[in-house]
């Protein structure tokens, strides 16, 4: 399948906002292109006929945990003195190691476009054929997450709540 | 599968301990839940079921280590005691714990790459508070948020890898991808390759390899010492038995291809461990370095990977967590008020003879002495490399081997000086720590003298 003008539009505008995240200088811009970025990588579920992951991820990402990233910046104070200075070489080696490793994946997925995307006429992904997936399948996992979140939640009282002495 | 249950369930029980009023029978109500626990591993012994549309499997390789994790557990509760009593969250603690046992099973029992995943968040996630526990203490805090941090980057490294080789197989359960590899062996795409890559990174980390484990040092000397002692064991097992099944199943066919870059970073990993761990001065340190080096020799195995090497990983595993548990009951009866200096064991000997004697056994396992566990393991170990024809990397895991006798004897020849005016006096160690270290005593000459009870089973 060959990709469609509507592809190639998100796709430019999630790479221009992705690269605005780095290189904007004020945090709260890099916070507000990377939602814009989430947004953009929603609408690509859509294309693919992923209607619920779509919304999930607008909800979740773009929501709920952008909206916390934009509140806790603006709580911690950003100034330039309290920004520890980087030694120069290490942010080379890191620049070169990051280079290196997206040079790897670029040539890595040079073969996946003999795959093909999977055909958007089937309904794999209406949240009907999701939950029997979920439900069917895919049912341990499913319960066995709530011990992780119930892991999360206990350790986030212990290390919030005040200690007695 | 029930004995998963059972930790779940014990762990939501002790969550709710200090609701309902039951935090007195707390310990004993975990104790014994961990008994039964082993118990109902052992009844599941030769059975081999699929669980859920094949999401966990417990052959005979998964019922082993996950009751090998679960005694471990039940052991390093022996000196915890007063972690649950002095403590104002005992009961969150002890909930904490018995989800990273939770985590520790599912991800030693997975059949399926989701099950990995969720394996392994289950465990750092429980890990990552753990470590912070210690509140009013800076370092804890930061091995905290350290672990977390590091934690967060190397799982996107794994979850990465796996969404890669799901792309090319269409599949997460291990045997499928397994059948997809060996059946496309000649034409792979180049991104499984990377999927494989990326998952050993990750896992590389949750191990702390050599270029990975800048980490280790820092978030094993800033946590408390029960939980250290808890991540270089229990949680170093876990991960070992996962990395093992994953590549022993699913990537043994492209063993060709990462065989001779996991050698290298074996190597590398038993030098630098053993190496950088001669310069600390701080026992904790020296058992994390130590613990570094020990990862390296385990990771020879999957090196290996031939019809010994899970009895011999698992061996392997087994003496080194039991005679580190015995290090760290030491370090944390004699480490109060935070002196963690080795040279705190001077006149250790003349004082306690017997305790002494031994963290002696477990100090002489460590370092691979016969007639001890920790010299069979290793022969056991360096004889599957050779069978496998990396006789350069035995060579290299003997040399380091060596280093590793010097560390560890400078514990022992610490003990004999006498005490000096400045050392203070020295704890008393007794109760549950004199019972562990006996009981790792007993274990370690027990395995070294009887080594194919443990190995023989796999």
């Amino acid at each position: 399948m060959e990709p469609s003008l509507p592809f190639y539009i998100l796709a430019t505008l999630s790479v221009f906002s992705a690269l605005m995240v780095v290189l904007s200088r004020k945090p709260v811009h890099s916070v507000l292109y990377l939602i814009f970025c989430f947004f953009t990588i929603g609408c690509h579920y859509l294309l693919l006929n992923a209607q619920f992951l779509f919304a999930v991820h607008i909800i979740v990402y773009t929501g709920a945990i952008m909206v916390l990233f934009l509140f806790s910046i603006m709580f911690i104070n950003m100034n330039k003195e309290s920004e520890p200075h980087k030694n120069t070489l290490i942010k080379i080696a890191a620049g070169v190691l990051a280079g290196l490793l997206f040079l790897v994946l670029l040539e890595a997925t040079k073969g996946a476009e003999t795959l093909g995307p999977p055909s958007p006429n089937e309904s794999y992904s209406t949240v009907a054929n999701l939950g029997k997936v979920l439900y069917g399948q895919y049912l341990l996992p499913f319960e066995i997450i709530s011990i992780m979140l119930l892991s999360a939640m206990v350790g986030a009282v212990m290390l919030g709540k005040k200690s007695v002495d | 599968m029930n004995a998963l249950i059972v930790i779940a369930c014990l762990g939501i029980a002790a969550m709710m301990s200090e609701v309902l009023g039951f935090k007195k029978l707390l310990l004993p109500l975990v104790a014994i839940g961990l008994i039964s626990v082993v118990g109902l591993f052992v009844m599941d012994w030769n059975t081999s079921i699929r669980y859920y549309h094949d999401m966990l499997y417990f052959d005979n390789y998964a019922i082993a280590f996950s009751a090998m994790v679960t005694v471990l557990t039940a052991l390093w509760l022996i000196m915890s005691k007063e972690y649950f009593i002095s403590t104002t969250s005992k009961a969150e603690h002890a909930a904490l714990i018995l989800f990273c046992l939770t985590g520790a099973i599912v991800m030693i029992s997975y059949s399926d790459l989701s099950m990995l995943f969720i394996g392994i968040e289950i465990l750092s996630i429980s890990l990552y508070v753990l470590a912070a526990s210690n509140k009013h203490d800076l370092r804890s805090n930061e091995a905290g948020l350290k672990y977390f941090l590091m934690g967060a980057f190397a799982t996107g490294f794994l979850l990465f890898g796996i969404t890669l080789i799901y792309g090319a197989s269409g599949s997460f359960n291990l045997q499928e991808i397994a059948n997809y590899l060996s059946k496309n062996s000649e034409h792979l795409p180049m991104f499984v390759y990377a999927g494989v890559l990326l998952m050993l990174v990750g896992l590389l980390f949750k191990v702390s390899a050599a270029p990975f484990h800048f980490w280790a040092p820092d978030v094993y000397e800033g946590s408390p010492t029960l939980v250290t002692a808890f991540m270089s064991t229990i949680v170093k097992t876990a991960a070992f038995a996962a990395f093992y099944r994953l590549f022993a199943t699913c990537f043994s066919d492209l063993s060709g291809w990462w065989g001779e870059t996991l050698a290298i970073v074996a190597a590398l990993t038993m030098l630098v461990g053993n190496v950088l761990a001669v310069m600390q001065q701080n026992f904790k340190r020296m058992l994390a370095y130590s613990s570094i080096a020990h990862a390296g020799y385990m990771l020879m195995a999957i090196v290996a990977m031939n019809h010994i090497s899970a009895g011999a990983i698992f061996l392997y595993t087994s003496a080194y967590s039991i005679a580190s548990l015995g290090a760290f009951a030491c370090l944390h009866a004699l480490g109060a008020n935070d002196n963690e200096k080795i040279i705190n064991l001077r006149g250790f000997i003349a004082k306690q003879p017997f305790n002494a004697g031994l963290l002696c056994l477990a100090m002489l396992s460590l370092a691979g002495i016969p007639p001890l566990a920790g010299f069979f393991a290793k022969y056991y170990l360096f004889y599957g490399v050779i069978q496998s024809g990396y006789l350069w990397l035995v060579l290299v895991a003997v040399l380091s081997s060596l280093i590793g006798v010097y560390y560890y004897f400078r514990v022992i020849y610490t003990m004999f000086l006498p005490r000096e005016e400045e050392d203070g006096v020295l704890p008393k160690i007794s109760g549950g720590h004199k019972i562990l270290l006996t009981i790792v005593a007993i274990l370690s000459l027990l395995m070294g003298i009887f080594p194919g009870i443990l190995q023989g089973i796999l």
